[in-house]
């Protein structure tokens, strides 16, 4: 029997080997903190820390396939902590700081982590659903007071006795489980997109390939590391690549981004259309005080990029902005602008090197150019993922012979650039974010003043689309201001902040199917003050 | 209560963190779970809490707690001349 060819395991590739090529002292992340002091990080802080971290995961008994938790907002230990899980052979899940009890619920239950790593203020959250979680053994704080709770352990003393050394197989089987990335569908719970150590190849080469590169760079990516898009272009494939990188631990606030661009002289930058979006509404001089001619190539993700941000970039930075387009499952860029490639505005560009991409009809035969259908990829890239963690009928369910059926809908023109036209499910892509409908149903039908509920995604000039809410009320209830809010708040509460509706509509009732299937486009229509189409099949 | 009293109540009511102490210079960053999307569920609550109503600008321009409170107390005293006006009818 051969054995396989042996990859860089990512946290050799990302930490271990640059600091054996003599840069253990060389800043590799740029940190900014919220009140924009700074902090110039090296490979050998995170080499450490991580190898201290994974000591403390060791000796708590964490074994290769385990499954870590990170629960924590953007910081410099999330980085360690997802590196210290790899280098158990654990598989490491970042999740959003943001998600509420249920959504946590989900997730830690479906991977059934055995240790979290996460803050003192979210612990509330975590202390209120583990008697749910018999696989969580243990709670790990990094901050906090010195009384905790049964089962839950201050990180800094362990850390403090732990070796800064850490013994890990540097090349391991391309196959080797690596991090869950979760993401939600349009019925039924996230799921966990399984990714593996040989996806590191594809993630580096289409960060190098398209973003262009050099140590001479300061690359900025905006995104959270509990994104795909922030775990893969915002920390492995820049410490992979040695291209300096800057992090910002602050929200949005356009003056403090343009002061972050200009004062440490940001030369490509990584963002979202929503982003961008909100940064059109600023008054041009947040854009002509700060001195911006460091900005050499701008990026974009998560949503369609218009043509009027498109245009609006090339006024303001004299800059293309290059949309890039791929999923939680994917694991890195598919389709892209890049430099060197005419820009169609509004086009998600082309397929990268090696990417196959068919535009299909319901039967998934090829459609003539020009034509939407359903968004389909060859399968078999070095990034794909491997499976929905604990769900193999769902991954089944994502291909077809030998294609991956991606979820949204396009059309290919006869030059070969793809057009994103919409989703081809219910999920609903805010600022950026997708959120599945049930998720949200699920948490408001807990409400006993929510008698029925219905949640459609509609279109929203800054978010792309916000999520609308149609509700149906107990029998003498009324629709007021406080029941309002106590919606918004149970579903920032128990799923997460960026869940919540945009805006909430009384109705007599939610139109569904014979066999109960809520009719979301009927939804829709009404919503758009369009034609609902054929209601026959409604019950 | 007094003003501050009460909107720290209404911090721990929406970010469900009964931990939060308010300063005049904390801000987004400084709360866990305070976005833009959170943010309007605050404002919701803080015009229930205050029978106020927030003008679109006004809601834009809070970059901390304290002009938050500035703001309500802004608010309040328009309330209170009414009030006395009214009285005098």
């Amino acid at each position: 029997m051969t054995q396989p060819t042996l990859t860089d395991h990512i946290a050799y590739a990302c930490l271990t080997q640059p600091c054996r090529d003599g840069l253990s002292d060389q800043a590799c992340i740029r940190w900014v903190n919220p009140d924009l002091s700074v902090a110039d990080l090296t490979y050998a802080h995170f080499e450490g820390q991580s190898n201290r971290l994974a000591h403390v995961l060791k000796n708590l008994g964490v074994q290769p396939a385990d499954v870590v938790s990170v629960f924590l907002p953007r910081s410099p230990l999330l980085l360690s902590a997802f590196f210290a899980a790899l280098k158990n052979l654990a598989l490491s899940c970042v999740l959003f700081s943001t998600l509420g009890e249920e959504a946590l619920l989900d997730r830690l239950g479906s991977s059934q982590a055995r240790v979290i790593i996460t803050k003192h203020s979210l612990l509330p959250k975590l202390l209120a659903i583990r008697p749910q979680l018999p696989a969580l053994q243990h709670i790990l704080l990094v901050d906090g007071p010195a009384d905790l709770p049964p089962a839950v352990l201050a990180l800094d003393p362990l850390l403090s006795a732990a070796p800064n050394t850490f013994d890990y197989p540097h090349q391991v089987d391309p196959e080797t489980p690596a991090f869950l990335q979760y993401t939600s569908g349009s019925t039924g719970k996230p799921k966990g997109a399984l990714h593996v150590h040989g996806a590191l190849k594809d993630m580096c080469s289409s960060f190098t390939d398209i973003m262009l590169p050099t140590p001479r760079d300061l690359f900025w990516c905006t995104a959270d590391p509990a994104w795909i898009t922030g775990l893969v272009y915002g920390i492995i494939a820049p410490l992979a690549a040695r291209i300096p990188q800057l992090q910002f631990s602050g929200g949005y606030r356009a003056a403090h981004w343009m002061q972050l661009i200009a004062d440490h002289r940001v030369t490509i930058w990584y963002t979202a259309p929503t982003a961008l979006r909100m940064l059109m509404q600023e008054p041009p001089e947040t854009f002509t005080q700060p001195d911006l001619s460091s900005l050499q190539r701008i990026y974009s993700v998560g949503e369609p990029l218009n043509p009027e941000i498109f245009a609006w970039g090339q006024k303001t930075f004299h800059r293309d902005i290059y949309d890039t387009w791929f999923q939680s499952e994917t694991g890195s860029m598919m389709i892209t602008n890049h430099p060197g490639m005419p820009v169609k505005p509004g086009s998600m560009g082309l397929p990268r090197h090696g990417v196959e991409v068919h535009i299909c009809d319901e039967e998934l035969q090829p459609v003539p150019t020009g034509r939407q259908g359903h968004l389909c990829l060859k399968k078999g890239w070095g990034s794909m993922f491997r499976t929905y963690y604990q769900r193999p009928e769902a991954y089944r369910e994502k291909f077809s012979r030998d294609l991956y059926i991606t979820g949204d809908l396009a059309r290919r023109d006869e030059d070969g650039y793809v057009w994103y036209v919409s989703r081809a499910d219910d999920v609903i892509n805010t600022g950026g974010h997708l959120v599945g409908p049930f998720e949200v149903e699920s948490a408001l039908l807990e409400l006993p003043e929510v008698a029925d509920v219905a949640v459609i995604g509609a279109a929203d000039p800054l978010l792309h689309q916000k999520i609308v809410a149609f509700l149906v009320l107990p029998q003498g209830l009324a629709w007021s201001r406080q029941l309002e809010l106590k919606c918004r708040l149970h579903v920032a509460n128990h799923v997460s902040t960026t869940a919540i509706p945009a805006e909430f509509r009384q109705v007599d009732r939610i139109p569904k199917n014979q066999s109960g299937k809520i009719l979301r486009r009927v939804l829709k229509a009404l919503y758009e003050g369009q034609d609902p189409g054929d209601l026959s099949t409604m019950e | 209560m007094d003003i501050k009293e009460r909107l720290t109540s209404v911090f721990h009511q929406v970010f469900a963190n009964d931990t939060i102490q308010l300063t005049e210079t904390m801000t987004a960053d400084d709360v866990e779970g305070w976005d833009s999307f959170s943010h309007i569920n605050l404002i919701i609550a803080v015009e229930l809490e205050f029978n106020i109503e927030f003008s679109q600008r006004e809601v834009m321009t809070f970059e901390n707690v304290g002009a938050l409170l500035s703001c309500i107390q802004d608010h309040l005293a328009l309330q209170g001349r009414g009030d006395s006006v009214r009285s005098l009818l």
